[in-house]
């Protein structure tokens, strides 16, 4: 018999992209904050890390401010990454029933943010989300119609688990670890997300298993 | 055990007359570290500084919720603690 061989190199498919970040564009908060805008000053002379606002949060007109607060997710340097996290925090923390009213205009800057694929922006975008929840009553469930715009992301870093082996995995005890942010954040989703809420959490994340 | 002074009705010359670090977390810690955040020593202070007789507090916790800098910017503050144990060392105490 006469036989070649073909040595032949075979490739994979080549990479979909699913983890490469994504290039960050100006964001409307840079812009406003830039031109002096913000109820805030910007002078970041305190010790630790509060904001210093100019008008109180209670008089701040929240389908103004909170978007562009949220806008701000994307920043990932300082001073306008600290400025976005803090505000946030502060206008949630303070405000009550305002915050219910303007869950819709929130939700492509919270897709925005995760659809960088950053790691860190993706962390800090699952705890605001996390104190979102909470903040007031009926925002869990106010969330539910809008899992499908947030939670396709968040499928693709479920599982993004170091194996360290029996090593020390420190991301977890600073908060940090990805994927236990996720489930964290999930579960959270179910506990404040009403009758619905965990059948919707599955069907755009098939693996969540509930609390 | 000193005496520390807390919710007290400001005179315009109270000063304190000696100070210390705190050791341990508790309630008053927690409300010391925030008025020490926005710039004063403690209530006494506060209320001197901004002539105001109450402080807008947390009514779940009973904390500290918006102080008003002297320069007049607020700052805001949780319903939960803030103060982390490896900071109560940088509370200061005053004495009256």
């Amino acid at each position: 018999g006469f036989c070649f061989f073909f040595f032949l190199k075979v490739r994979g498919p080549p990479l979909a992209g699913a983890f490469k970040e994504r290039p960050t564009k100006p964001t409307a908060f840079r812009k406003f904050y830039e031109r002096g805008d913000f109820p805030i000053a910007l002078e970041h002379d305190t010790k630790g890390n509060k904001i210093n606002w100019k008008v109180e949060i209670e008089k701040l007109d929240y389908h103004y401010y909170l978007p562009l607060f949220f806008d701000g997710l994307c920043e990932m340097t300082f001073p306008c990454e600290f400025f976005a996290r803090q505000g946030i925090h502060d206008m949630l923390e303070h405000g009550g029933n305002k915050i219910l009213p303007v869950i819709p205009e929130l939700i492509i800057p919270i897709k925005n943010a995760l659809s960088l694929r950053n790691r860190q922006v993706i962390c800090i975008t699952l705890k605001v989300l996390q104190h979102l929840v909470v903040s007031a009553d009926m925002v869990g469930e106010a969330l539910v119609p809008y899992y499908r715009q947030i939670l396709p992301v968040l499928n693709i870093f479920k599982n993004m688990n170091v194996n360290s082996g029996d090593g020390i995995d420190y991301s977890q005890q600073k908060r940090e670890n990805i994927g236990d942010l996720i489930q964290e954040t999930l579960e959270i989703f179910e506990r404040y997300g009403g009758e619905t809420a965990c059948i919707n959490i599955k069907y755009m994340i098939p693996t969540y298993e509930s609390c | 055990k000193r005496p520390e002074v807390s919710g007290v009705m400001a005179k315009a010359d109270i000063k304190p007359k000696s100070t210390h670090d705190a050791k341990k977390w508790s309630a008053d810690i927690e409300n010391l570290y925030r008025f020490q955040q926005a710039g004063y020593r403690d209530e006494v202070e506060y209320k001197q500084v901004k002539q105001v007789d109450t402080v807008e507090r947390w009514p779940e916790t009973g904390f500290v919720k918006k102080l008003q800098r002297r320069d007049n910017t607020f700052n805001y503050f949780d319903k939960q603690r803030e103060c982390k144990d490896k900071e109560v060392h940088k509370v200061k105490v005053y004495v009256y």
